[in-house]
C-alpha cells in the first residue's frame, strides 16, 4: 500500500513540472497554432540562469524565480518578432524553424557554459521530508507541486480576468475583428509568446534540484510536454492540467507494474491511441466557427 | 514530354555525372573519401523517401527514421550472423541469451535479409498509416503521431538488450557476400553501388512524381477534402505513399548499415529524424532530386566543417535551416525555380509584356 502511495506521490511530482512546461506551450499552441519545439530549450534557459544566478550571485532559487522569468520571457519575445512573427500561416514550418532555434540555443549555451552536468542546491528552507504514515514526501518536491499550481490559477485569472486575457481570446477567436476593434494581434501575439517563455524559464528554474542540468535537458522534456498539451485538448488550461496529471500518473504506475522505459513505452502508445481517436484532445475548448 | 518532365530528366542526367563520374575523379578514386561519400548518397536515400511524403502528399513524417533504423538492423542482423558463424552473436552471451531468437532465424539468407529490409519498414510504416489516415488525421497530428511512435519505437529497440543489442547497437559484422562479389566497402565498386542505388531510387520517385498516382497525391496535399468528393479513397493514396517512402528509408538504412558496418539506436533518434527533414528542406521538398541533393550538399558541408569548427558546425547549422524555413520554404530548388521565373519575366518586361508579377509571390506560401 504504502509503495502504491509513494508511486502516486512520485507520478504527482513528475505531473507538476510536466504541467509547468506544458501550460507555456499549451498557450503558445492554443493562441497561435505554433509547435513550440524550442520550449524544451526555453526550461534548459531557465535551469541555466538559475545555476548562474547561484553560482555567481548566490541567490538561491525561490529569490530566483521571478528574475529567470523575466529573463526567459525576453529570449521569447525577441524570439517571437525575429521569427516565429514570420511564420504564422504556414503551421507546419514552425515546428521546423522552432526546431532550429532549438538547436541554436543548445548551441550556445554548450559553448558559452560548457557540456558538463551542473550542480544546482534546493533551498535549505525546503530540505528534508514530510511523513505520514509510509508515505514519505520531500519538501521541495511538496513545494513544487503547490506552486505549480498557483501558476496554473495565475494563468487561469490572466487569461480570463484581465483585459489582457480578453484581448488574447478575441485574437484566437476572430483576428480580423479584433484588429478591427483596435487590438493590436502582433503585439499580443509577441506577449502571449514571452509569457509562455517564461513559465517555461520557471519550470527549469524548479526543476534544477530535481535534475542534472545539461544543455539537452529539454529535447526530452519537450515531447512529453507536447504529448499533454494534445491531450489535454487545444487552448484548455484545465485539460492540459488534467492531462498533465493523468500522464505523470500513468508514467508513474506503469513504471511500477512494469520498469521504467516500458513504462515510458505504455503511456506513449496509450497517447498515440488517444489522439487516433481524439485528434482535438479530452477536453477541447468550446469555440465557435 | 512536358516541361517539367523534361527539367527532371535533364536534372537527373547532369547528377548521375557528377556522382558517377566526377565525384569519384576530384576525390581522386581515394578509397576513404569515396566510403564518406558513399554515406552521404544512402542519407540521400532516405531523404528522397522523406521528399516523396512530405513534398509529394502534405504529410510531414517526422518518425522517417524508425524505418530507416529497421532497414539497418535487418542488414546488420544478417552481417553479425555471418560474423559469429554458428556460435551465438556476442552480445547475446553477455545478456544471458542462450538460443538464438526466432526473430534472428530467417536472417541468415540474404535475400529474406534485403526482401525484409524493404518490407518491414512499409508493413510498419503501412499500419501506422491505415491507423491514421482511415480517421482522416492530417497536418501537425500526423507530425506528433509519427513523432510519439518514433520515440516509443527507439525505446523498444534500446529496451530489447537481448535481440537488438541495446545501447550499443550491433556491431563487429562481417562484409556482405554477394554472390562472386565479397563487398569491400572502401572501394569503388562499392561507391557504385551505392551510387546506383540512390539513382533507382531517384528515378522511381520521378516516375511516381510524374505519374497520375504522383499527380492524385498533389491533390490530396492541396485540398484533401475537395479530392474526396472527386471519389477518390484518400486515405489508400495516403497509405501507398507511407508505405513506398518506408520502404526506401529501410533501403537506405540497409545501405547505410553496409557503408558504417554497425547499426545502432542512434540512426533512430528524434535528432537523426529531424536531420533528415532539415535536408529535405534545404535542398527543396517538392522535389526527390532536390531533396538527394540536398541530403548530399548538408552532410559534405558537415563534413568538411565539422573538422576545422567541431562545436560551431551544429550552431551553423541551426541558423542555416531557421533562415531556409523563412526565407526558401522551397528550399534550393525553390530559389533556382524563382530565379529562372525572375530571369523570365524581366525578358517578358523587356518585350512589354507585364502580365505575370503576382505568379512569384504566391509561392512561398504553400504548405
Amino acid at each position: 500500500m504504502d509503495v502504491i502511495l509513494n508511486q502516486l506521490f512520485a507520478g504527482l511530482s513528475m505531473a507538476s513540472i510536466l504541467l509547468m512546461i506544458a501550460l507555456g506551450l499549451a498557450i503558445i499552441y492554443g493562441a497561435m497554432g505554433v509547435i513550440n519545439l524550442a520550449h524544451g530549450e526555453f526550461v534548459m534557459l531557465g535551469a541555466y540562469a538559475t545555476w548562474a544566478l547561484q553560482t555567481f550571485a548566490g541567490i538561491n532559487i525561490i529569490l530566483a524565480l521571478p528574475i529567470v522569468f523575466v529573463a526567459v520571457a525576453l529570449v521569447g519575445w525577441i524570439i517571437e518578432k525575429v521569427i516565429v512573427q514570420r511564420l504564422y500561416h504556414r503551421p507546419l514550418d514552425t515546428i521546423l524553424a522552432t526546431w532550429g532555434i532549438g538547436i541554436i540555443l543548445q548551441q550556445v549555451v554548450r559553448l558559452s557554459v560548457g557540456a558538463e552536468s551542473r550542480f544546482v542546491k534546493g533551498p535549505d528552507l525546503l530540505s528534508g521530508n514530510t511523513q505520514f504514515g509510509g508515505l514519505i514526501m520531500s519538501n521541495y518536491r511538496l513545494f513544487v507541486i503547490a506552486f505549480s499550481i498557483a501558476v496554473l490559477a495565475a494563468t487561469w485569472v490572466l487569461m480570463t480576468r484581465t483585459e489582457f486575457g480578453m484581448r488574447l481570446r478575441a485574437v484566437i477567436q476572430n483576428r480580423g475583428i479584433s484588429e478591427c476593434y483596435g487590438i493590436e494581434a502582433n503585439k499580443v501575439f509577441s506577449l502571449t509568446f514571452a509569457y509562455g517563455a517564461g513559465l517555461a524559464g520557471i519550470a527549469g528554474a524548479l526543476i534544477t534540484p530535481l535534475f542534472s542540468t545539461i544543455p539537452t535537458m529539454g529535447t526530452g522534456l519537450v515531447v512529453d510536454a507536447f504529448l499533454v498539451v494534445i491531450v489535454g485538448g487545444l487552448g484548455s488550461l484545465l485539460g492540459a492540467a488534467s492531462a498533465a496529471v493523468l500522464i505523470g500518473e500513468a508514467t508513474a504506475l506503469f513504471s511500477m507494474l512494469l520498469n521504467d522505459t516500458l513504462g515510458r513505452i505504455a503511456v506513449l502508445a496509450g497517447i498515440i491511441v488517444l489522439i487516433r481517436f481524439r485528434p482535438r484532445g479530452l477536453f477541447p475548448a468550446k469555440t465557435r466557427h | 514530354m512536358t516541361t517539367r518532365l523534361f527539367y527532371d530528366l535533364a536534372g537527373l542526367a547532369l547528377f548521375a555525372v557528377v556522382i558517377v563520374l566526377g565525384v569519384p575523379a576530384l576525390m581522386g578514386f581515394d578509397a576513404f573519401e569515396l566510403n564518406t561519400f558513399a554515406r552521404y548518397l544512402a542519407l540521400a536515400i532516405v531523404a528522397l523517401a522523406l521528399a516523396l511524403s512530405w513534398g509529394g502528399a502534405g504529410l510531414l513524417n517526422l518518425g522517417q527514421a524508425a524505418t530507416f533504423g529497421m532497414g539497418s538492423y535487418a542488414m546488420a542482423m544478417h552481417l553479425k550472423l555471418k560474423a559469429s558463424g554458428d556460435a551465438l552473436p556476442d552480445f547475446m552471451g553477455w545478456n544471458n541469451v542462450s538460443e538464438l531468437p526466432l526473430i534472428w532465424v530467417p536472417f541468415h539468407s540474404l535475400a529474406f535479409t534485403l526482401i525484409a529490409g524493404l518490407l518491414v519498414p512499409a508493413f510498419i510504416g503501412g499500419l501506422i498509416a491505415i491507423f491514421m489516415f482511415r480517421a482522416r488525421i492530417a497536418g501537425v497530428f500526423v507530425a506528433i503521431i509519427t513523432l510519439a511512435f518514433l520515440v516509443a519505437f527507439q525505446l523498444v529497440v534500446i529496451e530489447q538488450q537481448g535481440i537488438t543489442g541495446g545501447q550499443n547497437g550491433l556491431t563487429g559484422l562481417a562484409p556482405l557476400e554477394l554472390p562472386g562479389w565479397s563487398v569491400d566497402t572502401y572501394s569503388l565498386s562499392f561507391y557504385y553501388l551505392a551510387a546506383g542505388c540512390l539513382m533507382l531510387a531517384i528515378t522511381l520517385g520521378l516516375y511516381i512524381t510524374h505519374s497520375k498516382f504522383g499527380l492524385i497525391l498533389r491533390a490530396i496535399r492541396e485540398d484533401a477534402d475537395r479530392t474526396r468528393f472527386f471519389g477518390y479513397n484518400v486515405a489508400n493514396y495516403q497509405t501507398a505513399i507511407f508505405c513506398i517512402s518506408a520502404a526506401l528509408a529501410g533501403w537506405a538504412g540497409m545501405l547505410y548499415t553496409l557503408v558504417l558496418e554497425f547499426a545502432s539506436p542512434t540512426y533512430m533518434s528524434v535528432s537523426f529524424s529531424l536531420a533528415i527533414v532539415i535536408w529535405c528542406a534545404v535542398g527543396g521538398r517538392d522535389s526527390v532530386l532536390a531533396a538527394a541533393v540536398g541530403a548530399i550538399l548538408v552532410n559534405l558541408l558537415e563534413g568538411k566543417l565539422s573538422d576545422i569548427y567541431v562545436e560551431g558546425w551544429n550552431l551553423m547549422l541551426g541558423v542555416t535551416f531557421v533562415l531556409v524555413v523563412m526565407f526558401m520554404p522551397r528550399g534550393l530548388h525553390g530559389l533556382l525555380g524563382d530565379l529562372t521565373n525572375l530571369f523570365r519575366r524581366g525578358a517578358g518586361k523587356r518585350r512589354g509584356n507585364r502580365s505575370a508579377p503576382t505568379q512569384t509571390a504566391k509561392t512561398g506560401q504553400e504548405l
